[in-house]
């Protein structure tokens, strides 16, 4: 019953972490830009989620603010901070560098505003029903699996049927192509970071409900991301969906046999062995090397 | 004042060293580390263990704690140089999570959370150093032999041949350079000298505890090489003390809440690190944009 149990909220997080894994994936795979603040964009969609709902505006306005908040945030830094960096260098470490710098600041920022501390959404919707002799699910682990189902399902379709999913996926392929086909990589790139962040959106709101917020959890979120890209391959978004739901699992069936402050150690030693056994990952298309 | 001034230079000769041997690995190698706390941490707890169980002697402390560091950095980097950057940068986030589980969880060598205290001071060939007043020179010192040998390895054939790394991994391959070898003996002398600041660290204060070993302290060194100049001999040192002076520059100023001065610190650092990557890549000490200096 217990491994039942662990699978579910195992399910839950995995969910969750498929999402934020995706955004960050989509980002890195199409653009080239390794956008570590996107554990930035997590938290600020998170905490402004948490801000309005404790304000009492409500759910909807609370969702339409964190959707608004992520997607504001994406685009100006890529904007403010990626163009101008890509437009005469653009070497890899160097938009890694600036990006970490923003997500530090980011971090700070909401740290100095809402307190370095735990805060979490109150909501009915977390608390446990008894489905079975010992077996509790709150509703929040449904709409998680729901929530990433529906996503998934609308992002497959975009990426497969329409004319700009199709110019993203032959963005990651080959940039040169598509400037000489008379596209603009620049809007491509817009369009990229927004579907991206727009995709933490609903794990950065049930993770406030579930675990609750803290403003260094970014990292944590960054650490998740980068893992799941590597471990399902880098420009695949199937192996990073997929991924992301195994590290999740990973960590809640880990609880059966370590203590639960070891969960990073199980992620770390997935991502450890990917590296050593497989680096092109799960569904990897390109070489590591 | 002049114990202020003395703590402060220690510390800043202390960063300097971490700032030195995390540059090796950045600004010559182009490897990308966010896990130097750990290998710092290694050396405090490594060093301290000897000096506490079985002697307190620099001969003792400093091979057994620079081992150490090396050791942990080889089972890093072995599998994580064979690939691309990006899988370095992930790697080293997750061995600085998993250290910090395991700094707190094996109680036995680092005292968990609450750390080790009476850590016995520097023991250099019979003489206890312990004052702040001797223990510059140690400092001092230690930074001048290591700033020195970092400089003898980057003028040799080595250190042109990481610098041929860092510009193109495939022209050097090409040019029949063991790629993987050389990055991987770069991170292991860098982790080994890594390790010598925190065993300097620890029989300073005396106590170590976790929080000196998280992952802000990477973060916090990596700025420094940054703000400072990546690939510059002077820039980690500049970095080094700008943004240790910088807490009590804030202190100064008294509209700011001075219980916030930790995150102002890591916000000016921050924005500083983004601003330069726009405007100035290279540092305050590196040169200007490539593109001003003649690539145009």
């Amino acid at each position: 019953m217990l491994a039942l149990q662990l699978t579910i909220t195992g399910l839950q997080t995995g969910a969750l972490y498929a999402l934020t894994a995706v955004g960050f994936s989509l980002i890195f795979g199409s653009t080239r830009i390794f956008h570590f603040a996107h554990g930035a964009t997590f938290i600020i969609a998170a905490y402004l989620f948490y801000f309005v709902n404790v304000s009492g505006y409500g759910l909807i306005l609370g969702i339409i603010a964190a959707t608004a908040g992520a997607i504001i945030f994406g685009l100006l830094l890529n904007r403010f901070v990626y163009v101008p960096i890509q437009r005469d260098e653009g070497s890899f470490f160097t938009v890694f560098v600036a990006s970490f710098g923003i997500g530090i600041v980011v971090q700070n920022v909401i740290g100095m505003v809402f307190g370095r501390g735990y805060v979490t959404v109150q909501t009915p919707l977390s608390f446990s029903v008894e489905l079975m002799d010992g077996l509790y699910v709150s509703p929040l682990a449904w709409i998680s699996m729901i929530c990433a189902a529906i996503f998934f399902g609308i992002l497959w379709c975009f990426l497969k049927y329409s004319q700009m999913g199709k110019a993203l996926r032959a963005l990651s392929d080959n940039p040169e192509l598509v400037r000489v086909f008379g596209l603009n990589p620049r809007f491509i790139s817009a369009c990229a970071f927004t579907i991206g962040s727009i995709l933490v959106v609903p794990a950065a709101i049930i993770s406030g409900a579930t675990s609750g917020l803290n403003p260094a959890m970014g990292h944590h979120v960054m650490l998740i991301s980068l893992a799941a890209t590597i471990v399902g391959g880098i420009g695949s978004v199937a192996g990073t969906l997929l991924a992301g739901l195994a590290l999740g699992l990973a960590e809640s069936l880990a609880l059966l046999y370590v203590d639960s402050q070891w969960t990073e150690a199980v992620t770390f030693a997935i991502l450890f062995l990917f590296i050593i056994v497989r680096p092109s990952g799960l569904l990897g298309r390109s070489s590591a090397h | 004042m002049e114990a202020y001034l003395l703590n402060l230079v220690i510390l800043i000769s202390i960063y300097s060293i971490l700032g030195v041997t995390l540059n090796f690995i950045m600004g010559y190698a182009g490897i990308y580390s966010l896990a130097h706390a750990v290998f710092f941490g290694v050396g405090a707890y490594a060093g301290t263990f000897m000096a506490m169980h079985v002697n307190a002697s620099i001969f003792v402390t400093l091979p057994v704690a620079m081992a150490a560091g090396a050791i942990l950095s080889l089972i890093l980097a072995l599998p994580a140089l064979r690939v691309r950057g990006e899988y370095f940068v992930a790697a080293s986030l997750g061995l600085q999570v998993l250290a910090v589980t395991i700094f707190s969880e094996w109680k036995s060598v680092t005292g968990g959370i609450g750390g080790l205290i009476g850590i016995p001071p520097l023991d250099v060939a019979g003489f206890e150093v312990f004052k702040p007043s001797q223990f510059i020179f140690v400092t001092v010192g230690a930074l001048i032999i290591i700033l020195f040998i970092i400089n003898r390895l980057v003028h040799s054939s080595f250190g042109r041949s990481l610098r041929a790394i860092r510009d193109s991994e495939s022209a050097a391959a090409a040019f029949g350079k063991n790629v993987p070898l050389i990055k991987t003996i770069s991170v292991v002398i860098s982790s080994a000298l890594t390790a010598v600041a925190g065993v300097l660290y620890a029989s300073y204060l005396s106590f170590i505890n976790v929080e000196s070993f998280k992952l802000d302290t990477s973060v916090l060194i990596m700025a420094m090489v940054i703000i400072g100049g990546t690939g510059t001999q002077a820039g980690p040192i500049v970095g080094a003390a700008l943004l240790l002076l910088l807490p009590s520059l804030i202190s100064y100023l008294d509209f700011l809440p001075q219980t916030e001065i930790g995150s102002i610190q890591q916000i000016i650092y921050g924005l500083g690190m983004a601003l330069l990557m726009i405007y100035r890549p290279g540092g305050i000490v590196g040169r200007k944009k490539q593109s001003e200096t003649g690539k145009e």
